[in-house]
Order: structure tokens, then sequence, then C-alpha cells
């Protein structure tokens, strides 16, 4: 089987990080990843995307916060009959 | 109402006051709807008290309640996903917006894009960046965000969240990698580097 095409070794990145590749996937990959600096590009902000992804809970405590008062009354007596 | 039941009301009470505006602000920001956001803030509470004896102040009540509300997040987009039929034509114009990053042969194609942004430092700890990069997480088609969402905030293993969303296993990472491909469009449409 030939070398990888950009989209095709762009698609085992993802691979990687979910089923993990083969030995041979891997090697193909790597190779590409090698003598192709888009790609190399795109690894990393595939990595960046992850690393937000991940990061995102600790975004809680940085949104505005919007009242809802109504909101509480209703989950209070909602509480009440439980 | 059992004495139990009682003092529990009362330290809900005291959360709700407390925690139902983060919890709701949160919500919407991840749902952009205010009927559902208020449905999974009531709903999280609800889970909590039935749920009071797992608590066991073994966390800040704060990190519970919003781990609680970011599962019904997820639960929510992959009823989501599941069920709306349209999805089909939607992703279909949002794959081939994808696919057409690419020459036939496979190569990138040369548009000019890829602006270097992956290089600057700090991007993640730039607020505007992650606006950005927000937004465009919401222009994702559901089944996409609900496939990426799920990997990175679920202790679920691949093959349940593939079930869920009712995939194969390598669709799967082809949804994560269009999805991505998909974020790098529009992060490079409102990011200037």
């Amino acid at each position: 089987m030939g070398q990888y095409s950009c989209k095709k070794a762009t698609e085992m990145v993802e691979k990687r990080s979910i089923t993990g590749l083969t030995i041979s996937e891997s090697l193909k990959l790597k190779l590409h990843l090698s003598i192709c600096k888009a790609c190399r590009a795109y690894q990393k902000q595939s990595e960046l995307i992850d690393t937000f992804f991940e990061n995102n809970d600790g975004q809680e405590n940085d949104l505005k916060v919007i009242e809802n008062n109504e909101l509480k009354s209703f989950i209070i007596a909602k509480l009440k009959d439980q | 109402m059992s004495e139990k039941n009682q003092n529990t009301n009362q330290q809900f009470t005291q959360w709700v006051d407390d925690y139902s505006d983060q919890l709701y602000s949160w919500a919407y920001h991840k749902t952009s709807s205010k009927e559902i956001a208020e449905d999974l803030v009531q709903e999280t509470f609800l889970s909590a008290f039935k749920g009071i004896d797992n608590f066991k102040n073994e966390s800040q009540p704060k990190t519970w309640l919003f781990r609680i509300l970011n599962n019904k997040i997820i639960d929510h987009y992959r009823k989501a996903a599941r069920k709306n039929e349209k999805l089909v034509d939607n992703e279909f114009l949002h794959t081939k917006k994808t696919d057409d990053l690419f020459e036939p042969d496979g190569h990138w194609k040369m548009t000019g894009f890829n602006a270097g942004w992956e290089e600057e430092e700090h991007l993640l700890d730039n607020h505007e960046f992650n606006v950005v990069l927000s937004n465009c997480i919401h222009k994702l088609p559901e089944k996409w965000r609900a496939a990426i969402e799920s990997k990175y905030q679920s202790v679920k293993k691949a093959e349940e969240i593939c079930k869920e969303l009712n995939i194969t296993s390598s669709n799967y990472w082809q949804i994560i990698h269009r999805a991505k491909l998909q974020l790098k469009i529009c992060i490079e449409k409102n990011w200037m580097t």
C-alpha cells in the first residue's frame, strides 16, 4: 500500500487518539508527518482543540452569570414535593 | 416529610440559592435554549436530592452539582443527535465543506487558510480565542458535537458512545475528524493571528 495522502494522514491523527493505530498505520503516519508541514500544523491544531475540551470544565467559573429567580423558586417548590 | 428529607431540603434550598444561577448560565451557554437549560438545572437538583447519600462531603457541592449537570447536558446532546432525522441532510452539507479542504488526490488545497494560529503562545488562555472556539463548536451538527463532547467529558468507553449515537467505531473517529476540520475552518475564518 502506498503512502498516506494529507486527507488520510489527518484521519489517522484522530484514529490514533481514539482506537490507536496498528504498527503499519503508525509508521505510515509518522513518515507522512515528517515530510508534510501542513499536516504537522493540523496535528497541533487538533491537539489544541483537544486541550480546549479537556479544560472546558474550568470555564464554568469564567462565565457571566445570568440571574433566574423564577427558576430558583420553581426548583425549591419542586424539591419540597419530594 | 421525613426528618431526613427535611434536613436535606434545608440544605438544598441553600444550594439552589447559591448555585442555581451559575448552573443555569452554564446550561444556557451549552444549549442556547432557556427552556432546555431550565429543565436541565431542575433535573440536576432533583437527581442530586435523590442521590444525596452519594455526596458524603467528598467534594465541594458546586463541583458535584456541575458534574451532574454536565452529564445531563451530554445526555441531551445524544438524545438530540439520535432523534433528528433531518441531520442526514445537514451532515451531508457539512461533510461536503470539510471534504472540500482537500484535492481529489488527498492533498491540502492551497487556499491560503491555515494562518499559523496553532503556533501562538498561550492561545487557550486568550479569552477572545475561547469565545471564537466556543461559537465554532456551537455551529457543529448536533451528532458531531455529541461525538466530540462525549470523548472528553465522559468516562464511558468508545463502544458505549458509538452505541448511543448509533454509529460504528470507524464512523466515530471519522466524525471527530470532520468535526475538527470544521472547527479549523471556522477558527481560521474568525481568528486573526
